[in-house]
């Protein structure tokens, strides 16, 4: 196994960090008087740099040094991050990420130029955000002990010295806010056997004496907060303050017995002294240690991660696919033999298959937050671009989902979400003529459904024009003029390729490419898309996806003389096909609990040889809202299937997405259930339009 | 960077980079020279690199000396390293010479 390139190790924990930073100033945009949010994109900002410096990315620590700098005003709290602010932020940040992932597309003059309108925007003088503002300590009531200043206990997550963080750095900076006598603490340093020599085991107490705000502590440490354990305590009632026991290294060197002499007149704080109680008069003036770190986070990083090429998951996945494959063949020869210990072994090696299958996709199962973030510049930008303000709203955003979908997912979504604002969100002035918010919203959310994960891409908008939808349908030829169709049957006419209804060509749409695109591409995935609009309420958008595409539960059936499988997450029921069912030859529709459900003949289909069963089963599959029966002769049972590709020669053959090897080392073909109900579909069209006629 | 055949054969004399991009390669080397000898004298002249990782090794170091009963002695700190030392708090002479056995000029 081959070592990962540390520079590479970087590039990847920036591409993190990016989607933090952008998550953050976007937010920003949303919420300016957020605190937390400047601080959390200062440390993505500060971990970048630092890291940057360290695997020798010196352009992307330089750059970023002067990002950091520019935006200080801001986490200062003196200005308001305005949309115009967050723009050139946002501009920032992608120049860096260029610096990082192709320095050759970058030049100087661009990050001097985004350099200069940051510098510009934030040395405007705007009002400072009123949360920001710096509040005045409460005044001392007569007889209470003026603060004198804090004692501070620093104490760092193991791997902090690898982000590139420098515990000696920020010692520095908090000596800058008064006199410090810093004590090192070395119980922590293991010995050599034990020792990670890039670990951080030194801890430190400081005691800090100015009657600084706890603010400015806390800025000290913001951007390492999440990754150590920062106690604080006041120190009360000094008489002299003593001389500075810490100093920076410009300054004199500090005497050995400055350094070495206790401050006998400061009293510590209680909280300071853990093996001697305290006075109880002097509990009560105690304030609590402030301790900074949720125990929830403190739990999160106690769950050890590995960082693995996505390569060798996918290689992974192909082994056990082949395990599953010679598991089945194994199972079929046991049962076929008479050996009861063979068998006992089959069902143990098919126990283990069965765990590993699932073990190995549960480690490609990424959530699909991490790709809702990247939808929220995209409705940023064009909400700027079209002049439209519009709220992005997510849920769902821990809903796992195989890699390899969440890849094939993004440009899909990019499509409907475009749509959804180009087409779905109306202008300001129309919503507020129709009594609307002038912010349109598009909520973007996924859901875990059975065996399927279902995302929506909702908006607020208009809806669709279904009159119009119509009109272009007839006028393309596409259904016949004034021919019965429900709304639900037009609205499907949108995924038609070539079909559009924009009146007018922007760079964003109205090509009428797109909506066929996305259909294709969620198929090919073995989903389903479905539509939904109300007048003047808005659109919603249903994707409804499988798991995974490696390995999914099929149902094994027999037609003629050819076996198939059907995703079971697309069977809904298995029903006899009746002799009343049979006799309805001809209009191929199958009365299930009194609702009709038209029903496909796969012998038909496949042109499958020989005599049919005597009795004939339907499987009722369904799509959506949409169910179909398909006709086979026998229904064999469950099948752990393992997905192979078609080959290019078979790329035509639309009904079937794929192959299977079955235990007896034969090959069986999927079946393309979105392409059998839409075949299905187009059928009782066609009935209708001959009953019509 | 390997032991100084110049000096005394337990004598090792750390490089100029001792930071955390380097650590790795003076901890094996430090480990290297405690499996083969008793006693260990660490030359710290040349370090013009160090940091937290440094120090950290360092005490190590003595510590693993010290309980093993095998002699461990820093000499010459350069003053990029006792710089490091001031800033993580090892402020005085009295201080380092608490954690870090030193051999002194002459002695």
């Amino acid at each position: 196994m081959s070592a990962m390139d540390p520079t590479e190790v970087f590039r990847q924990e920036a591409s993190e960090l990016f989607e933090v930073l952008e998550g953050a100033l976007l937010d920003l945009g949303q919420r300016p008087d957020d605190r937390e949010l400047v601080d959390s994109a200062f440390r993505a900002l500060h971990t970048i740099k630092g890291s940057g410096a360290m695997f020798g990315f010196d352009k992307v620590a330089s750059f970023t040094h002067e990002f950091e700098t520019a935006f200080d005003r801001v986490r200062k709290g003196e200005i308001k991050p305005t949309q115009e602010l967050i723009s050139v932020a946002l501009a920032a940040k992608d120049y860096i990420r260029a610096l990082i992932e192709e320095p050759q597309t970058t030049d100087d003059i661009i990050g001097e130029g985004i350099l200069d309108d940051l510098k510009r925007f934030v040395s405007s003088d705007q009002p400072a955000s009123p949360v920001a503002e710096i509040t005045e300590a409460p005044s001392l009531a007569p007889g209470e002990r003026k603060q004198a200043g804090w004692h501070l206990h620093l104490e760092f997550e193991s791997h902090i010295l690898r982000n590139g963080s420098n515990p000696l750095d920020l010692l520095e900076d908090l000596c800058k806010l008064g006199p410090c006598f810093v004590v090192p603490i070395t119980d922590g340093v293991p010995f050599l056997d034990e020792m990670e020599p890039e670990d951080c085991y030194l801890k430190w107490d400081v005691k800090l004496h100015a009657a600084c705000d706890k603010d400015a502590i806390d800025d000290v440490f913001m951007f390492v907060q999440d990754e150590m354990k920062l106690t604080l305590s006041p120190l009360e009632h000094v008489e002299a303050p003593p001389a500075p026991l810490f100093q920076l290294l410009d300054e004199e060197p500090v005497p050995a017995a400055m350094v070495e002499m206790p401050a006998p007149a400061v009293e510590v704080a209680p909280a300071l002294v853990v093996e001697e109680p305290a006075p109880k008069s002097e509990i009560k003036r105690e304030a609590p240690p402030v301790v900074r770190r949720e125990e929830a986070k403190r739990e999160e990083r106690g769950i050890a991660t590995v960082r693995v090429q996505a390569e060798r998951l996918d290689e992974l996945m192909d082994r056990v696919g082949e395990l599953v494959i010679a598991q089945a063949r194994l199972t079929q020869l046991a049962s076929a033999g008479s050996d009861l210990s063979i068998k006992m072994i089959a069902e143990e090696i098919e126990r283990l298959a069965s765990s590993l299958r699932d073990t190995t996709m549960g480690a490609r199962m990424v959530p699909i937050g991490s790709l809702f973030g990247r939808f929220r510049r995209l409705v940023h930008d064009l909400s700027r671009d079209l002049s439209k303000p519009v709220e992005f709203v997510t849920s769902g955003e821990d809903t796992e989902l195989d890699k390899t979908m969440i890849e094939c997912l993004a440009d899909p979504l990019v499509h409907l979400i475009r749509n959804a604002i180009d087409h779905g969100i109306e202008d300001s002035a129309t919503r507020a003529a129709n009594g609307k918010t002038e912010q349109g919203r598009i909520e973007l959310a996924a859901v875990h459904s059975g065996a399927q994960v279902l995302v929506t891409v909702k908006d607020n908008g208009g809806g669709l024009n279904t009159a119009r939808i119509r009109a272009k349908a007839e006028e393309q030829g596409l259904i016949a003029a004034g021919a019965a169709h429900s709304d639900h049957e037009v609205h499907q006419f949108l995924f038609h390729p070539g079909f559009s209804t924009a009146q007018t060509i922007s760079a964003l749409s109205g090509r009428g490419v797109g909506m066929d695109v996305v259909k294709r591409t969620i198929e090919n995935m073995r989903g389903s898309i479905d539509l939904s609009t109300q007048p003047g309420q808005g659109t919603t958008v249903t994707l409804r996806l499988p798991l995974t595409l490696a390995i999914i539960e099929g149902l094994l059936i027999r037609v003629g003389e050819g076996r198939y499988i059907i995703p079971l997450s697309a069977v809904e029921e298995c029903v006899e096909l009746t002799a009343e069912d049979e006799r309805s030859r001809g209009r191929n529709f199958l009365n299930v609990r009194g609702n009709l459900v038209p029903f496909l003949r796969l012998r038909e289909l496949m042109t499958a040889s020989g005599r049919p069963d005597k009795h004939q089963k339907t499987i009722i599959i369904s799509t959506g809202e949409t169910r179909v029966g398909l006709v086979a002769d026998q229904i064999i049972g469950n099948h752990q299937t393992v997905i192979k590709s078609l080959s290019k020669l078979h790329s035509d053959v639309t009904i079937f997405s794929g192959a299977t090897i079955l235990g007896d080392g034969t090959a069986a073909l999927i079946l393309d259930v979105a392409q059998l109900v839409a075949m299905a579909q187009s059928k009782v069209e066609k009935h209708h339009i001959s009953e019509a006629a | 960077m390997a032991l100084n055949p110049t000096e005394p054969k337990w004598s090792l004399r750390l490089p100029a980079d001792c930071s955390i991009a380097a650590i790795r390669n003076v901890y094996d080397l430090i480990r290297e020279a405690f499996g083969r000898q008793d006693r260990l004298e660490i030359d710290c002249s040349s370090v013009d690199k160090a940091d937290v990782t440094s120090i950290q090794l360092l005490l190590s170091t003595a510590k693993t000396g010290a309980a093993q009963g095998r002699p461990v002695v820093l000499t010459s700190f350069s003053q990029s390293l006792r710089n490091t030392l001031r800033r993580a708090g090892f402020a005085s002479e009295a201080m380092i010479d608490q954690h870090f056995p030193q051999k002194k000029d002459g002695t």
